[in-house]
């Protein structure tokens, strides 16, 4: 039922099956087409027999800027996943670790270091799915969202900073195994 | 100057002295213009004088602002270069007026030139990067074709590559002369054959060759060589064994193998596919590429399609199987959906295979191994959400034994043996969604004589299930469906132990028993789709207790589960068609459709919405703000959004995708639709329009010869219907979705209706006023005769009718022929016979609009005259536009014709009294018609005022369907049972009524004149 490919322009007018979702955020024009024109090859989808987008990973490679050079926050040449979504209908198929092993390769290719993402600490679902991936708490960045998922009463909510190593980094430098111990506000992170 | 900020104010030269720059950077524009002037006369360097003519710009006068305009000109007629922090003052200076002048004749040749002076400034990308902000190819070609010979096998290879890239863009934009199209197109083509060719030549391509090394250059050489190059070229280069579509999969990238499938097929060349495909599957084989990553579903079917079509099916077909088969040996390590698309692959296979070899068995004609097939499948994946949708393709391809041994035998196996009782319900709610399937199918049916015993029968068919005379569908058989959908739905309801297991289950099974019954009530309420020119009310012919029937009980699931976008999605079609806009916006508004997903989505709720329920935009915020604030957002350049950053990251392919994609985006039909429904909405109110449709931005592009496209985006509607007939959005819609055709008949009434109510301003006095007076009425002509031409040319294409609703053809009709008879009035002398054509004209549109107005007037016996009046309001909206157009027509003939006699006494340049007489007859059936709809409107505003309307409603849901048989209480009684009986309709009645006030309150507050 699916193919998985390289994002096209006129995917965005597939969407529906992803976007008309309540837990997948719908962007700018502007902002999908960036992702295309800097980095396409980080841009996957899977779509299924009649061409909707069942599925997408959205993901750059970047440094931050050289002014941090020497500030703890700097962060190397590293890939990071901005959204991945799959449709209600595509869920239990293994299609969101698919995309993710496609923008894995991508960052190979690319010769990140590692790959990293946000994630709200309270959704357990996706943490267990990312660390079952490979993935690891690199710090916590305290009231990173505006909001609360399951919470109406707080205001904000911590992110998990996840990260994986790519080939590029040989001696696991950019990961570390106690993650959670690490605090840092959100102007840190870029 | 950055990309995106490109009206900050520049920084004037460092030489310039402190107090001018300080009084620039104040924007103290009068102490800058002073200093500036005392400079110029001290230094008599020019860029003082082009400070002070930018700091003028500035002032409101408007002999200042052209003093800009002019200073460009002169640098374009001076042959040196021009001083770049010259030009950079004189863009941001007319930066309100660069969208009206042609910065390709302007600035941008000025930049071109100053880069070929400068070709190594690093200001020259800058300029490069001015030019395509907007959207000036022809300069920036020019600049990237200097950048790349100034850095000739630099390690910068974007030079190389932006400059084809721009020589191809020219070469496919209408940017480009015809004279030079040619030249552009073989010159992008050669520099990517020879760099293909150094590529090939090499053992390694280094960063300074000018060779194909990156995966995005490889990508622009296939797509320059499919546009300029010959087929055979391009299937040599995808068998390239560094470039080719194989060799690039290998290192991991699909694009070009998927753009080259789809290419060839176009091409017929299924020789090839088949060859690549073979290729490809194998690299997955042979380990070259993680084994299961060429294991597309779409590989596969192409593979066996392209098997289908060779000399020898059956050879080609087993290869197909023999690779298949490797790859299902290995299927236990496949992820999840490679294991899936594997199964599908199977099925694939066995539908392509010769009707001769199904091997039936002979106990069991149906039992081929197309059903086998689909039972293994069912078997694996039968508890997916996709699972129906994944196979329903292939149960509608079925012979009737095959579906009948299906069902029979394999499905109801399935179900006898399913001890778990959450399984066991997910597979009657498939059951019943392959039944309502089946019924759908023409193979189901035979044909039975059409007349028996002398009798003519009305029933064309018999059912092959159940033996019962029939039509297409089978409502013996629907009927059934729904009997069935209902006992599961109620044994669902009655069990605590299955309620409990819901939560942990894909979807509530409820939730597609609810669809599986709405889709069949509807088939039974005959909801067939519209036929434009037979039904001018889109449920004129359909059974209003079946339909509100189907509409309850989708409502009533809603309330279960809220969060289905499918089930929203097609309520708010129903109840659109219903007439209760308010509601089905209320029902829309969760889906939050915003930001990108608009042009996409929009459709579904707002097309035609005016003509429904223009109350609808009397809300305080305006309705259709979002739709407009994303096109100024995404249209804010003239340039694709985000092509700079395709430009300096070397995408290549991104930069062609982003030029069409843009392009397809100015064209769209939902843009079109967005600026149509408002200005309808706002005629209704006697709003004021900001200027004509034509004066939009949006539109400014827009001739008779664009395409405009429609990409409505239906994906998620819960489509259960097979290929043999429409999907469910063609029938739920008010009419034909949106088109290039009736974009360009909207697009040109508009046009049409601002001609006859402009006026000039009040104060506008013209010195010279019958000078004046002869060049509009030349204009007038002249635009009447352009609309008049398009408007005649879009109403008799060949597929025009089929993509309109009966009263928009009437309306267009009518329109263009109105634009021919104001012609036709305005340019014949009082001295001349009125032509023949003048009368024809006039009769024709009273004759078209007698009919649509008889057609408006009439109520079907079968329904109530209330409820008619109230699913028919499009029919009524056009009844009110047309006569409007009719009415204001013959107020603009009147009005000039009061005007020239007022200005020429002696009469001769004044109406000819026939014409004036015509549209004089035009205005009295129009005032007699709009009378006529103010009536309508307050008498339904009076009926829906009354008591009893509950009662009414349930009335009209549950009480008069009495069908010969009886079925239809039987039907009524199980439909009722789902949603709680009448007790249970009654909160649904009431919004459904509700609704309807609103609209006609709306109604009622539009103006009739």
């Amino acid at each position: 039922m699916a193919n998985f490919r390289r994002f096209r322009p006129d995917d965005l007018n597939k969407l529906s099956k992803c976007n008309l979702d309540p837990l997948t955020e719908t962007y700018e024009l502007g902002f999908y087409l960036q992702y295309y024109a800097k980095w396409p090859s980080l841009f996957q989808v899977a779509e299924d027999q009649h061409g909707n987008i069942i599925g997408y990973i959205m993901g750059k490679v970047e440094s931050s800027p050289d002014v941090y050079k020497f500030s703890e926050h700097y962060l190397p040449w590293h890939a990071h996943i901005t959204a991945v979504t799959v449709a209600p209908e595509a869920r239990r198929l293994g299609i969101g670790k698919l995309l993710t092993e496609q923008l894995e390769a991508a960052a190979d290719a690319n010769n990140a270091f590692f790959v990293d993402l946000f994630v709200r600490s309270t959704n357990y679902k996706a943490i267990t799915f990312y660390k079952s991936m490979g993935y690891s708490i690199y710090r916590v960045v305290k009231d990173y969202y505006g909001d609360h998922s399951s919470d109406p009463t707080q205001h904000s909510e911590d992110a998990y900073d996840m990260r994986k190593p790519m080939k590029r980094d040989l001696k696991k430098e950019h990961i570390r195994e106690n993650g959670e111990e690490f605090e840092v506000d959100p102007s840190d992170v870029w | 100057m950055s990309s995106y900020a490109r009206y900050a104010r520049p920084a004037l030269k460092n030489s310039v002295d402190v107090p001018l720059q300080t009084a620039f950077s104040d924007g103290n524009w009068p102490t800058v213009i002073r200093l500036a002037d005392k400079r110029f006369k001290t230094f008599k360097d020019p860029y003082y004088e082009a400070i002070k003519i930018s700091a003028e710009f500035q002032l409101d006068g408007t002999a200042e602002k052209c003093a800009v305009l002019v200073a460009i000109d002169a640098l374009l007629k001076q042959k040196s270069a021009p001083d770049l922090d010259t030009l950079e003052l004189y863009e941001w200076a007319a930066r309100d007026f660069l969208e009206d002048i042609d910065y390709s004749d302007t600035l941008g040749p000025l930049r071109a030139r100053w880069v070929k002076a400068n070709p190594k400034s690093p200001a020259a990308v800058q300029c490069l990067q001015s030019c395509l902000e907007f959207w000036d190819l022809v300069s920036a070609q020019q600049i990237a074709a200097t950048l790349d010979k100034t850095y000739l096998n630099s390690s910068d290879r974007r030079y190389m590559f932006w400059s084809v890239t721009l020589t191809f863009l020219l070469s496919v934009s209408p940017q480009c002369s015809e004279a030079s199209r040619k030249v552009y197109s073989l010159l992008a083509l050669r520099q990517l054959e020879r760099a293909a060719e150094i590529t090939e030549k090499s053992t390694k391509v280094e960063a300074t060759d000018r060779g194909l090394l990156t995966e995005e250059e490889i990508y622009l050489y296939f797509r320059v060589l499919l546009a300029h190059g010959t087929k055979d070229a391009y299937i040599i280069s995808l068998y390239s064994s560094k470039l080719g579509a194989l060799s690039q999969l290998k290192a991991g990238r699909k694009v070009l193998f998927w753009e080259a499938l789809d290419v060839l097929e176009t091409w017929g060349k299924w020789d090839i596919i088949s060859d690549l495909c073979r290729g490809a599957l194998n690299l997955g084989l042979e380990g070259a590429t993680p084994t299961f990553y060429v294991c597309d579903l779409r590989i596969w079917k192409k593979f066996a399609l392209a098997a289908s079509k060779a000399a020898n099916e059956e050879s080609a077909l087993s290869e197909v199987k023999a690779i298949l088969k490797k790859f299902i040996g290995m299927k236990t390590k496949a992820n999840e959906m490679y294991k899936k698309n594997i199964s599908l692959a199977s099925l694939e296979i066995a539908f392509r295979l010769p009707a001769t070899i199904l091997n039936p068995s002979p106990d069991h004609k149906g039992l081929t191994s197309r059903v086998v097939q689909v039972g293994l499948f069912l078997e694996n994946y039968f508890d997916r959400l996709s699972a129906f949708d994944d196979i329903k393709d292939f149960v509608a391809q079925f012979t009737f034994e095959e579906s009948k041994t299906f069902m029979e035998h394999v499905v109801a196996t399935m179900l006898a043996q399913s001890a778990d009782k959450s399984k066991h319900i997910i597979l009657k709610v498939l059951e019943c969604k392959f039944r309502y399937l089946l019924a759908t199918c023409p193979q189901t049916l035979s044909h039975h004589p059409s007349v028996v015993d002398g009798q003519k029968q009305d029933k064309p068919y018999q059912c092959r299930f159940c033996a019962n005379l029939t039509s297409l569908p089978c409502e013996h058989c629907l009927k059934q469906v729904i009997i069935e959908a209902v006992d599961t739905h109620k044994q669902i309801a009655g069990d605590p132990e299955l309620i409990g297991v819901i939560p942990k289950l894909d979807r509530d099974p409820r939730l597609d028993l609810a669809i599986v019954i709405g889709n069949a009530l509807l088939k039974l309420a005959s909801l067939r789709g519209q036929v434009s020119d037979v039904a001018p009310s889109p449920l004129r012919d359909v059974n209003p207790a079946l339909y509100l029937q189907a509409v309850l009980l989708l409502d009533t699931q809603l309330k279960e589960t809220p969060s289905d976008t499918g089930l929203r999605l097609l309520l708010v079609k129903l109840y659109l068609l219903l007439g209760c806009a308010s509601y089905a916006y209320q029902i829309w508004i969760p889906m939050d459709v915003k930001r990108t997903i608009q042009d996409a989505l929009s459709p579904i709720f707002f097309d035609r919405i005016s003509t429904i329920s223009p109350g609808m935009f009397q809300g305080s915020r305006p309705l259709m703000e979002p739709l407009r604030t994303y096109y100024s957002n995404s249209f804010r350049d003239s340039c694709p959004l985000r092509i700079w950053d395709a430009f300096s990251s070397g995408s290549y392919s991104s930069i062609l995708d982003l030029t069409e994609y843009d392009s397809g985006l100015r064209r769209s039909c939902t843009l079109m639709m967005t600026q149509v429904e408002e200005r309808r909405a706002t005629r209704c109110y006697g709003g004021k329009l900001d200027g004509g449709i034509d004066d939009s931005p949006f539109t400014e592009d827009i001739v008779d010869g664009t395409t405009l496209v429609n990409k409505t985006d239906y994906g998620s509607f819960p489509n259960l219907e097979s290929f043999h007939g429409p999907p469910i959005q063609d029938f739920v819609r008010l009419g034909p979705e949106l088109s290039n055709q009736r974009a360009h008949l909207a697009f040109l009434t508009e046009q049409y209706l601002d001609l006859l109510a402009f006026k000039p301003p009040k104060d506008y006095k013209p010195a010279k006023a019958n000078e004046v007076a002869i060049k509009d009425r030349n204009y007038i002509l002249e635009t009447l005769s352009r609309l008049s031409n398009s408007l005649t040319e879009f109403i008799h294409q060949k597929e025009t009718a089929a993509l309109l609703t009966a009263p928009e053809m009437t309306y267009y009709t009518v329109i263009s022929l109105l634009s021919a008879g104001l012609l036709t009035s305005l340019s014949t002398s009082r001295a001349d016979p009125v032509p023949k054509t003048l009368p024809l004209l006039s009769s024709s549109i009273r004759s078209a609009f007698a009919s649509l107005r008889t057609s408006f007037l009439t109520t079907p016996s079968a329904l109530p005259d209330t409820y008619y009046s109230l699913t028919n309001m499009h029919a009524m909206a056009y009844v009110r536009d047309t006569a409007l157009a009719m009415k204001h027509s013959a107020a603009f003939v009147f009005g000039f014709h009061e005007k020239e006699l007022a200005r020429d006494r002696s009469g001769k340049s004044s109406l000819h009294k026939e014409a004036v007489a015509e549209m004089k007859a035009l205005d009295a059936v129009a005032a007699k018609a709009l009378v006529e709809i103010k009536r309508h409107i307050q008498k339904l505003k009076e009926s829906l005022g009354e008591g009893g309307w509950l009662d009414r409603m349930l009335e009209w849901t549950f009480g008069a369907d009495e069908d010969a048989d009886g079925d239809g209480d039987e039907v009524a009684k199980a439909v009722s049972d789902v949603v709680g009986g009448h007790a249970g309709a009654e909160e649904w009645a009431g919004k459904v009524l509700e609704s309807w006030r609103d609209g006609v309150k709306g109604w009622g507050m539009v103006k009739m004149e």
